[in-house]
């Protein structure tokens, strides 16, 4: 019995687990199925946090503080003004996200300089699945159907 | 059901999957937090999880707001009318509001600063928690969600950005709220008013104190649904990793030291 291995890699998302159970479904062991999570590199972040990931660093905290604080202010105002309180409050908001998304990105972009070299989609986890050569196509198929990043067969 | 039974062998958690969304305990900024219980007391807390207590002080500003006229005086304040700001406050309930506003603040302050050690400690005894959670009247678990929908939702209806990521307490709580907040401004009608263009009768229509409640309540909304869609992600990623590090790393694996086929 030749015995082959599959390298992945994949995202983070529900779609490896089903990929892992579709395997075993089809008679890998669990013990043929190695899971490597990588560490994600510490200055490899990105400004918006997406679907795929988030670091923390989130940009929205001061803009929508100020947002709120100078809707509040130009409601008020607006009471007097010809525009009115909702159109002087929409104003203060946007005005207020602005300014204060604006203050965030120069700390993220200028006083703290990170590098933000990677682009797209990034390997989080490596899965080595151990099988049968008869297998391996089977193998490889259910890897890419359930988005691999990419796939490596070694013999 | 759950998948997972609490025997209270932790010392702490740091998260726990429930029937009426996903309570997690994350590092936060203490002044954000400030902040939010400053623009509206009880924000801070609802932000925290801590909903008893954001609750409590929610209903406590909505009223004694009301009575004392602050929001009227506030209103004033900014138009730079001060002699009309001072008038129109009512003394019979006014003092009783500044304890409780300044309480709001410097609790949400110290509940934040500690919660984060807490959760630097928790994060490090890496405990189960349950992470699945299944019954007659709901569905909850951990996956991902985009957090520009909640933004957007949010901004649609304050609350539904908490709806899509399940966080049950929080959405219903500020969906009635809102929808007594427009109602008792006019709120919808001067939006109609303002559709016809008819700006003057807009402004006439709106009653000031109960309007210059809603841009914190969207605010709120918006920030809230958004942080929290950030980090039940980040949760349900460490949740994975975690599962795939205790189940799919036999001993016995051996690597092939081959040569790569097509």
């Amino acid at each position: 019995m030749i015995h082959l291995q599959l390298f992945s890699t994949f995202e983070t998302t529900e779609f490896l687990e089903i990929a892992i159970s579709t395997l075993e479904k089809k008679g890998i062991k669990k013990e043929s199925i190695f899971a490597v999570p990588l560490d994600n590199r510490k200055e490899d972040r990105k400004i918006f946090d997406t679907l795929h990931r988030s670091d923390g660093t989130s940009l929205i905290d001061i803009g929508m503080g100020l947002a709120t604080a100078l809707s509040v202010i130009g409601a008020s105002i607006g009471f007097k003004l010809s525009l009115g309180p909702i159109y002087w409050g929409l104003i203060g908001a946007f005005v207020g996200f602005v300014v204060g998304f604006a203050i965030r990105l120069f700390m993220e972009l200028v006083v703290k300089k990170k590098k933000r070299i990677l682009k797209g989609k990034h390997s989080e986890i490596i899965l080595i699945v151990d099988c049968e050569e008869i297998q391996a196509e089977l193998v490889e198929d259910i890897l890419w159907s359930h988005f691999a990043l990419g796939v490596a067969k070694v013999k | 059901m759950d998948n997972y039974t609490n025997d209270n062998t932790a010392r702490r958690y740091k998260a726990h999957v429930s029937i009426l969304g996903t309570t997690q305990l994350h590092l936060r900024n203490p002044y954000i937090i400030a902040w939010w219980s400053a623009a509206f007391p009880g924000f801070g807390h609802l932000l925290l999880s801590k909903y008893l207590r954001g609750y409590a002080l929610f209903i406590w500003e909505v009223v004694v707001n009301v009575k004392a006229h602050v929001n009227s005086s506030m209103i004033y304040s900014f138009q730079g009318n001060i002699d009309m700001a001072k008038e129109v406050l009512d003394t019979r309930w006014l003092l009783m509001y500044i304890p409780v506003y300044l309480f709001g603040i410097w609790d949400s302050y110290r509940t934040t600063v500690d919660l984060n050690k807490v959760y630097l400690l928790a994060e490090r005894e890496e405990h189960r928690f349950n992470s699945f959670s299944i019954g007659a009247l709901e569905i909850n678990y951990l996956d991902k969600r985009n957090p520009f929908l909640s933004v957007m939702w949010s901004f649609f209806i304050p609350g539904l950005g908490q709806l899509y990521i399940h966080r049950i307490l929080t959405a219903v709580f500020t969906i009635i709220w809102l929808v007594a907040f427009y109602y008792y401004s006019h709120a919808q009608e001067a939006v109609v008013l303002l559709f016809l263009g008819k700006v003057k009768e807009a402004t006439s229509v709106l009653k000031p104190e109960w309007f210059l409640f809603i841009p914190s309540h969207y605010g709120f909304a918006i920030y809230d649904s958004y942080i929290n869609t950030v980090e039940n992600n980040k949760l349900f990623e460490k949740e994975l990793r975690n599962h795939l590090t205790e189940n799919y790393q036999s001993e016995c694996f051996k690597i092939l030291k081959g040569q790569k086929v097509k």
